[in-house]
Parts: C-alpha cells; sequence; structure tokens
C-alpha cells in the first residue's frame, strides 16, 4: 500500500530528501486525516434537501479522498474510518457508529465506500495534470454508481424488497449526491492547481512515462 | 468476555439471522440472547429501553418503506429482525472499551505480519494510522471551527465548496506537519 520509492520524492520537489518523513510515514498520515476529515464532514450541520431528507457531505469526503490520495491510500483513509466506527466510535453521519451499523440496512452503502474511493482514485489519478472528464468519469462511477450497486442489495436483502423497491426508496438521495458530485470534481481540479503534493499517485504515473510532457 | 469471542457470536447471530430469515425460532433466541445479554451485562431494564430509544429513527427508516411494499406481518417480522441484530451489535460496543478493541485489533493482526509486510503495511502501521485518525477528529474539528468564524466576520454565506475547500488545504497540511514530527521522533 505504501509507496516506497526515493525516486518519487527527489523528483516532485516536495520536501528535502534528507530529513524529510518517509513516503509510507506520510501516507500514514494523510490516510488518518481523510479517515477524519470524512468522520467531520459527517457531523457538520446537514444541507435540507428534497422532501426535507437530510443529507450530510460525508460522501462529498468519500470521494475526495478517493480523488485526492488516489486509489490505495484513499480506500485506505475510508478502511481506519470503517475499523474505527466497528470499535465503537461515533463518526459515520450524524454521530452514528458501534458494530449497529454495520448490521442495518445502510451498511452496504458505507462499505460500498470502500470500492468506491478506490475507483474514483484509480481513474482520476491516471494521468497528471488531471483531466476533467476523467474526474467526472470516476466521481460518477466510484462516488455514486459503486456505492450503490453495493447498497441497494444489501437493503433489498435486509427489507425483504426487490432491487427495484429498494432503488425507488432511495431516489431522493440521488440528487444529493449529484450535487457532491459536482462539488468534489471542482474541488478537486482546484486542489490540484493549488496544493499539487498529495496527488502523489497521478504525479508517479506521469513519472513513469518519462519526462517528456 | 474477550473481545474475539464477544465478536464472533455476534458475527454468527448476525449470519443465522440473514440465513434463516425466515425462522421465527432464530429471530426468538436472537431477541432472548440480547435481552439477555443486556440484563446480564448490568444495563439493566432503563439501560435496554434507553437503548431502544436510541434506536427510534432505525424502526421508522425501517417500518415505512416496507409497509409501502410488503404487507404487515413480513414487515414485522423483517423489523423485528434487523432490530435484534442492531441491538444485539451495539451491545458489543456498549460492554467493550475502544482501546480495547483497538488493542485487539492489533493482536489479531501480529500473525499476519509477514504477509502485511509484503505489501508495505505492518501491524504496527495500522496501529498508529488508527490513533492518528482518533487524534485527528478534534484538530480538524477546530480546523471547521475557524473557518466558519473566518467566514462569519466577512460575512459569507457557509456554502459547502468554500468551508470544504480550506478544510481540505488544512487538513493536508496538517498530515504533512504530522508526517515530518513522526520522522523527527524516529518513526519510519
Amino acid at each position: 500500500m505504501f509507496n516506497r520509492s526515493e525516486t518519487l520524492r527527489d523528483s516532485t520537489g516536495s520536501s528535502p530528501a534528507a530529513a524529510g518523513p518517509s513516503t509510507a510515514v506520510r501516507s500514514i498520515s494523510q490516510m488518518a486525516m481523510f479517515a477524519a476529515l470524512v468522520a467531520v464532514l459527517g457531523q457538520l450541520p446537514a444541507i435540507p434537501l428534497a422532501g426535507g431528507v437530510p443529507i450530510t457531505l460525508q460522501t462529498l469526503g468519500v470521494m475526495l479522498a478517493g480523488a485526492v490520495l488516489g486509489p490505495w491510500r484513499g480506500a485506505g483513509a475510508i478502511v481506519l474510518l470503517h475499523l474505527l466506527v466497528a470499535a465503537g466510535l461515533p463518526l459515520l453521519a450524524h454521530g452514528s457508529g458501534g458494530l449497529g451499523v454495520f448490521a442495518g440496512p445502510t451498511a452496504g452503502f458505507a462499505l460500498g465506500w470502500i470500492p468506491g474511493a478506490f475507483l474514483v482514485g484509480l481513474i482520476t489519478q491516471a494521468s497528471w495534470p488531471l483531466r476533467l472528464w476523467r474526474t467526472i468519469t470516476g466521481t460518477v462511477l466510484g462516488g455514486i454508481l459503486v456505492v450503490y450497486a453495493c447498497g441497494l442489495p444489501v437493503m433489498a436483502f435486509q427489507l425483504g424488497l426487490s432491487l427495484q423497491q429498494a432503488l425507488l426508496l432511495n431516489l431522493a438521495f440521488v440528487p444529493g449526491d449529484v450535487i457532491k458530485a459536482v462539488i468534489a470534481i471542482m474541488l478537486t481540479h482546484s486542489l490540484a492547481r493549488a496544493y499539487p503534493a498529495p496527488f502523489t499517485h497521478a504525479r508517479r504515473r506521469r513519472h513513469a512515462r518519462g519526462p517528456a510532457r | 468476555m474477550p473481545v474475539g469471542a464477544k465478536f464472533l457470536g455476534i458475527f454468527l447471530a448476525a449470519l443465522a439471522a440473514s440465513l434463516f430469515r425466515e425462522n421465527l425460532w432464530v429471530l426468538l433466541s436472537i431477541w432472548t440472547a440480547a435481552l439477555g445479554g443486556y440484563l446480564l451485562a448490568g444495563m439493566g431494564l432503563r439501560g435496554l429501553l434507553a437503548q431502544l430509544w436510541r434506536m427510534k429513527w432505525l424502526v421508522v427508516v425501517l417500518t415505512i418503506p416496507q409497509l409501502i411494499f410488503l404487507t404487515p406481518e413480513e414487515t414485522s417480522f423483517n423489523v423485528s429482525r434487523v432490530l435484534a441484530v442492531v441491538l444485539l451489535a451495539a451491545l458489543f460496543t456498549l460492554t467493550t472499551a475502544t482501546s480495547d478493541i483497538l488493542a485487539a485489533c492489533e493482536r489479531a493482526l501480529r500473525p499476519l505480519d509477514r504477509p502485511l509486510r509484503r505489501v508495505g503495511l505492518s501491524a504496527e502501521r495500522i496501529s498508529l494510522a488508527l490513533s492518528l485518525t482518533i487524534r485527528s477528529v478534534p484538530v480538524i474539528l477546530s480546523f471547521y471551527a475557524e473557518i466558519r468564524e473566518a467566514q462569519r466576520a466577512r460575512g459569507m454565506r457557509p456554502t459547502p465548496r468554500a468551508t470544504v475547500m480550506p478544510l481540505l488545504v488544512m487538513s493536508l497540511r496538517h498530515a504533512e506537519e504530522t508526517a515530518e514530527a513522526l520522522a523527527a521522533r524516529g518513526v519510519h
């Protein structure tokens, strides 16, 4: 999971090669920070949307974890968050947490964040500089479709409904997810310009193809 | 009771509940286990009622959509099955300290250290990441308070974009500082 190549750090020049932290330590720190960020985004005042359903920015954090940290560290951040939730900390939306979350009807959505963040990162960071169409594809596929593909069957099974019925119940959340995807795409590209240091997955790919471009 | 055994018991109960979903006896025994567990753990009737009250929204979220599509009998059966498992899982959370769970998690990872190292992980690194995450939550909350204060001073509306962008930059900078602090303390 951790990239230990020393050449990366030297080539990007983001820190002094001699005394700086190793890539593994930096990765751990970034994943921990993003896991905490996703947790905090779930606690902030919710935005009332479509029919008064309160939504939080938690899934925005999931999309950003993949888009900014890349597939491995992005999914790793979500795994960290889920380990702490399973251990009993109230880190999911509106202070829910504990093992009960993974026994409830929305367990599939939460677990779907892991492959979701991975896919967002894989597609978004396939090249450097980032391409807008890649970020859009990645965020929609990973941040919305994969999450629903994991969440709906679990909910349908838990509630004894068909997949179509489960989808119908969750349609109210789709507009919110689309808005969050748009925000995630804009934030990712602003961040890539303002603070490109964390986008190491994409920049390594560019480096691997040779410094010609 | 050891954390691992407790966890395994709940896992098996949840598995039984989903495998034998139409079986009334399985459902009744899980309810018995959950209710008995609360009384045995010294939660008392009040603790049990408080936990049930905490699940009121879950009941609403579970019941209303099912009543649209299913019969009342099926709905009550489904709802009570999910509630029993959630209640049992919550019992695990209530009776086990988070630090004990994390310690058990680290112990469980120790024998896996060799395959973990092959992919650049280790039990040590995972537990470092977990404790860093716990410490980072209040830090990021204080960043959020700072951002809101600055926005209020300038009369800005707290749109998601205007709030999350500085939050992202501050968090990533803080991650870099943390990594440097760890390196300075000899963590590699």
